[in-house]
């Protein structure tokens, strides 16, 4: 996995760049290694949202440029545009796979909550385990006609009264402050 | 012949009281007892709102007019001033440095008309007792709590004033019996006469000329079938309403749905999709966590007092119905 590595630290010379990205659109496990390695840098910089936009934008491009999918394979001096984008292109692909693999778990979701859930004495583990797929961020007040709606309907509203709305009032101002 | 009919109806309302340990009882008492108390009591404090992010302390009267109606009246002392008046079922946000005011329609059909039969919901999802004794606000306090028998939910403590039952301490845990947010009481007066002074708005004459979002005000709040079903239930939670509502800033009535396990409540809302926003997001507001997720040409916002799992999941298994036949 050294090669995928050096891939996305960008010490690899063109050749070596196309190898590891055949590689990276053939072979799985390559695959979720340099998914794993973004993951990890995205986490250290506390980027994560940044891999799933690049990975749309990529996308979107990709989709008006169809044909860059299969690029011409043995051109012996290419211009160095062409190959930005096909090195773009595969890029984009496997941040596409990466994107889906990514979101999969996302989705449906059925596995660790819901045998939690059908057992919950037994097995306590797995519910908080499996929501950390998508990082947290404070709402800043984004929400406040929904919160403030749900509130009416929320029993822990009921029994302290008009109190749990402070959650409301504290977002509006703390959103409006930093915006 | 009247004996065995009284007979058979003691025998039908007994087992779902007779099924609880009396240490539960006692726990489920207090609860009730907390809900009434904080709607029926005249009282006036200050108290302290913590979570993970903040703290920030508040002024908050409740006073019962004998003649009819109950009003009551938050407002920040930190910070940017904010103030809420709730007037029987109506509720005002005055936000004053955005020059705003929100008004919304609380449910009529509010606790602890609603409690009894959720109850039984409760001691399904939590393990209730009562512990000693603490002390609040200089005011004598029996802890409650509430030990949630999964992961799905969180835990709950309270501190219900000893003679009234007014709750004067709230806490909330997660899964790792981390705090996640508090409410307590610093300082606290019970009873005394109906005072109208106390939660009439300080703002209500300044806010002529403020944005006034009324669109949550006709609420449309007949309960109706969106459409929209869970494929797969999570325990313990039960719907609780379902019908399409105005929201504020919503231009098109946007379906919502409450689930509840007696304690905590998720409510989804669904609506047409927003332009640019198709992306799953998942938030939190102290100890409520908001989750979006595109769902076909919809977008659904799932929001509750509960692990971000739940919420998740909640959002996740829900589908609209004709979308399921045709997809199968």
């Amino acid at each position: 996995m050294d090669k995928i590595s050096a891939l996305m630290d960008g010490e690899l010379d063109a050749h070596q760049s196309e190898q590891q990205l055949a590689r990276l659109k053939n072979d799985s496990e390559a695959r979720a290694c340099w998914e794993a390695f973004h993951l990890i840098g995205d986490a250290l910089r506390g980027e994560r949202i940044v891999s799933r936009n690049l990975s749309e934008r990529l996308r979107e491009r990709l989709a008006q440029e169809p044909t860059v999918l299969a690029p011409p394979r043995a051109r012996p001096a290419r211009p160095i545009a062409t190959y930005a984008w096909s090195a773009a292109a595969s890029l984009s692909a496997v941040a596409l796979v990466g994107w889906v693999a990514f979101s999969g778990p996302l989705a449906p979701q059925p596995d660790a909550p819901s045998v939690a859930a059908k057992a919950p004495p037994v097995a306590p583990v797995p519910v908080v385990a499996a929501p950390p797929q998508l990082a947290s961020v404070p709402s800043e007040g984004k929400m406040n006609e929904y919160l403030i709606a749900h509130q009416e309907f929320s029993p822990s509203t009921a029994i302290q009264g008009l109190a749990p709305y402070i959650r409301t009032v504290s977002g509006t101002q703390t959103g409006k402050g930093q915006e | 012949m009247v004996l065995p009919a009284v007979l058979l109806g003691l025998s039908v309302a007994a087992p779902a009281v007779a099924a609880e340990p009396a240490e539960s009882q006692e726990g489920l008492v207090w609860l009730k007892k907390m809900a009434s108390a904080s709607r029926q009591l005249n009282y006036a404090g200050s108290f302290v709102y913590r979570s993970s992010r903040q703290a920030e302390n508040s002024r908050i009267a409740h006073f019962v007019n004998p003649a009819g109606g109950e009003f009551e009246r938050l407002e920040t002392l930190d910070g940017p001033p904010r103030e809420v008046i709730r007037t029987n079922d109506q509720v005002t946000c005055y936000l004053p440095a955005s020059k705003t005011v929100i008004v919304e329609k609380r449910n009529p059909r509010r606790f602890p008309a609603l409690l009894p039969e959720q109850l039984t919901g409760v001691s399904d999802s939590y393990n209730i007792r009562k512990e000693g004794m603490d002390r609040v606000a200089d005011h004598e306090c029996y802890i409650i709590v509430l030990e949630p028998k999964d992961n799905l939910r969180y835990g709950h403590n309270f501190c219900a004033e000893a003679g009234s039952g007014l709750p004067l301490r709230a806490r909330s845990y997660n899964e790792k019996k981390e705090p996640l947010e508090s409410f307590a009481f610093t300082q606290i007066t019970i009873g005394g006469n109906f005072n109208r002074e106390m939660v009439k708005s300080r703002y209500a004459a300044k806010s002529k000329d403020w944005k006034v979002d009324r669109s949550g005000l006709p609420v449309a709040e007949t309960p109706a079938d969106t459409g929209w079903v869970l494929v797969s239930r999570l325990p313990g939670f039960k719907k609780l309403t379902e019908f399409k509502r105005s929201i504020a800033g919503r231009a098109t009535p946007v379906a919502h749905i409450v689930f509840s396990d007696g304690l905590a409540a998720v409510s989804v809302f669904i609506e047409p999709m927003p332009n640019g926003r198709a992306t799953q997001t998942l938030s939190h507001q102290g100890a409520v966590n908001i989750y979006t997720r595109p769902v076909a040409e919809y977008m659904v916002t799932a929001l509750g007092e509960a692990p971000a799992a739940t919420v998740m999941q909640i959002a996740n298994s829900l589908e609209l119905k004709g979308a399921t036949a045709t997809a199968r």
